[in-house]
């Protein structure tokens, strides 16, 4: 004989499992969220590797006119492509398409003429900002400036003043923040995502067999069969906090896979979480997953209806969002307390995972205590409260 | 056997029920006859244990509900006024579920589901969704569940309601089989036909009080009325009809 709880639980999955569309979407939503987060981060490594990998390609009318400047370019690793007089429209036109050149540099008719006679010659550099060409486009101004202050200082010193009294001051430009950094912060914040099947994956499932259970008034028969309050309360929380299971783990396991088979060292960065470390993850949110379910089981078996105890839990949605958003707005740095609080805990777990950190064996108790009390705390209230005559009387 | 004396049930300021007293012995049909919202439910419902009693005492075979309810309750088929279906599930899953939590299973709950089926004459529906079911398909399926677990005690509220006459026939059948094996059946009606054709005991409840109980003769010659539906009007009250 199988205790009533099991009986309980199998009878809500299946009937849960029967509502096709339903579980269809759930599983769209949670399996959407890492091809989406692999496809965004592949476009970031695509993008900062572009200009090392292709080089530059330049349009340059008129580039017989200056072949010192064209030389310095090529070194720069920028391929010109010498290019037919254009109008207006027809460098518009160039610059339309796509990928082809970072930009076009005109030289005027009396460039030559200009240059020689130490007039400033014009150059015109034509570019696409819509196109996101812009690092690609200073490393060209970069050459033109570099050339431009190599010209006036050789005539300088052809008049005797020395090339320094044009540099009163020299600026030595240094970047720490590279694109590592800059990525793990972006990667960071979308690792934090990943722990939201956990309470939306239940959620319908948690209101149909309360409160919606409540309002069909088949409660009332399930209240009278030789079954303890305790016993319907823990089998519907366990078939709710098994879908959030179900989700919670195939999220994690694709988002491993995904960032697994990124080329992230392009963009100086490592996914160093192996099948073991994943599975650790998993493992410390199961108790979120029961914590969630035990969460919207005990506040919509309070509702009357279906749709009062929708509204009531799509407020308690937001709420584990709340944690992360205050650590990341006040910029706290990790500390053990994070551990303690679910959510935040498996969040920053991951996170510090992600980079490396040896956590230890700590948090991952701490994560994995902080969610599964409350959890049984909240069971345990849910099941006492369940014994109380006004879920018996009517509507 | 069900012992019911002097129960009494408070919701806020309406007395659901000010005291009832009965008894319902085994081997026999009893009808609890009242006016809408004379107390049956919440009467029925007491007698399971899902509410709390202020006052009185209730023992069903010997054990009170209120102490030991799961005792009770698996010794009782239930029918509610509300039948309980789950859409989703075809008949057959929905006896199942209810038969496993009555502590049946295996081969013996399915032998079990086809004789209740048989009894019934359902089986057109067993394997269908109850999902889009007549009101007669649904009140079939729900005695199905309350006769499963063979229960020594029935608490039927209105058993026959939307029942064509094959059902109604096949119903008094089975009430009269369960009759025969010493069961106590209590049903809650309306109809005063089935129960001059089918009880042996009557109890009339109004506003919450016992007011007679007996067999439909006893009724009928107490109040000196030939009739067994004028003999109810007349031992209800114009106030209890008004209620």
């Amino acid at each position: 004989m199988k205790p009533a709880f099991v009986t309980i639980c199998l009878k809500e999955l299946r009937e849960t499992l029967r509502e096709k569309r339903t579980v269809g979407l759930l599983l769209l939503f949670t399996l959407m969220y890492p091809v989406m987060f692999g496809i965004l981060i592949t476009q970031i490594i695509d993008r900062s590797t572009r200009s090392e990998r292709e080089g530059i390609e330049l349009a340059v009318i008129g580039a017989a006119k200056a072949p010192t400047l064209m030389a310095q370019l090529k070194q720069k690793n920028i391929t010109v492509i010498d290019t037919a007089p254009l109008d207006e429209a027809g460098i518009a036109a160039l610059l339309e398409k796509k990928d082809k050149v970072a930009g076009v540099l005109r030289l005027s008719e009396k460039f030559g003429a200009n240059y020689a006679a130490m007039r400033p010659a014009r150059i015109e550099l034509w570019f696409n900002s819509a196109a996101e060409s812009g690092p690609q486009r200073r490393e060209v101004e970069d050459v033109l400036e570099a050339y431009g202050t190599n010209v006036a200082s050789a005539r300088l010193l052809a008049h005797g003043v020395s090339p320094a009294a044009l540099a009163p001051i020299q600026v030595q430009r240094y970047d720490t923040g590279t694109n590592a950094s800059r990525s793990a912060g972006f990667i960071g914040s979308m690792l934090s995502m990943l722990f939201f099947p956990a309470f939306f994956c239940g959620m319908s499932a948690a209101i149909d067999s309360t409160a919606g259970e409540r309002e069909r008034r088949s409660l009332e028969v399930l209240m009278a069969q030789p079954a303890r309050a305790w016993e319907i309360i823990t089998g519907k929380w366990l078939m709710a906090a098994s879908l959030a299971i179900i989700g919670l783990t195939l999220e994690l396991i694709l988002a491993h896979m995904v960032l697994s088979w990124l080329p992230l060292e392009e963009i100086g960065m490592t996914w160093s979480l192996n099948w073991f470390d994943i599975g650790m993850v998993c493992i410390v949110a199961l108790p979120l997953a029961l914590l969630a379910a035990a969460l919207q089981i005990a506040l919509a078996m309070n509702a009357k209806s279906f749709k009062e105890a929708q509204s009531l839990l799509s407020i308690v949605l937001l709420l584990p969002m709340l944690p992360g958003v205050v650590v990341s707005m006040m910029d706290l740095k990790t500390a053990l307390w994070m551990y303690a609080v679910p959510m935040l805990s498996n969040q920053t777990l991951l996170r510090e995972m992600s980079k490396g950190v040896d956590v230890g064996v700590l948090p991952f108790l701490l994560t994995f205590l902080s969610a599964a009390l409350p959890a049984l705390a909240i069971v345990a209230f849910a099941g006492w409260r369940m014994k109380s005559e006004r879920y018996v009387l009517a509507v | 056997m069900i012992e019911v004396n002097d129960v009494r049930k408070q919701f806020g300021d309406v007395q659901a029920l000010g005291g009832v007293s009965f008894s319902a012995r085994d081997g026999q049909i009893t009808a609890l006859l009242g006016p809408n919202g004379a107390g049956k439910t919440t009467l029925l419902r007491t007698l399971v244990g899902l509410l709390k009693r202020d006052h009185g005492t209730i023992s069903v075979d010997g054990v009170d509900p209120e102490r030991d309810p799961l005792t009770v309750r698996r010794n009782i088929g239930f029918l509610t006024d509300q039948f309980g279906l789950y859409e989703r599930l075809s008949t057959r899953e929905y006896l199942t579920y209810f038969g496993e939590l009555n502590g049946m299973g295996g081969a013996a709950l399915k032998t079990r589901i086809d004789e209740v089926s048989e009894l019934l004459s359902m089986d057109d529906i067993l394997e269908r969704r109850t999902k889009g079911f007549s009101q007669g398909q649904r009140i079939k399926v729900a005695l199905a569940r309350t006769l499963l677990h063979r229960p020594r005690n029935l608490l039927l509220d209105e058993p026959s309601r939307g029942l064509d006459v094959m059902s109604t026939r096949a119903l008094r059948r089975a009430l009269t089989a369960l009759r025969a094996d010493g069961c106590c059946v209590i049903m809650a009606t309306h109809v005063m036909q089935e129960v001059t054709a089918l009880c042996d005991d009557v109890i009339v409840i109004a506003k919450g009080h016992t007011v007679a109980q007996g067999t439909p003769f006893e009724l009928c010659r107490r109040t000196g009325i030939e009739n067994l539906e004028d003999a109810f009007v007349s031992l209800v009250g114009e106030e209890g009809i008004a209620a």
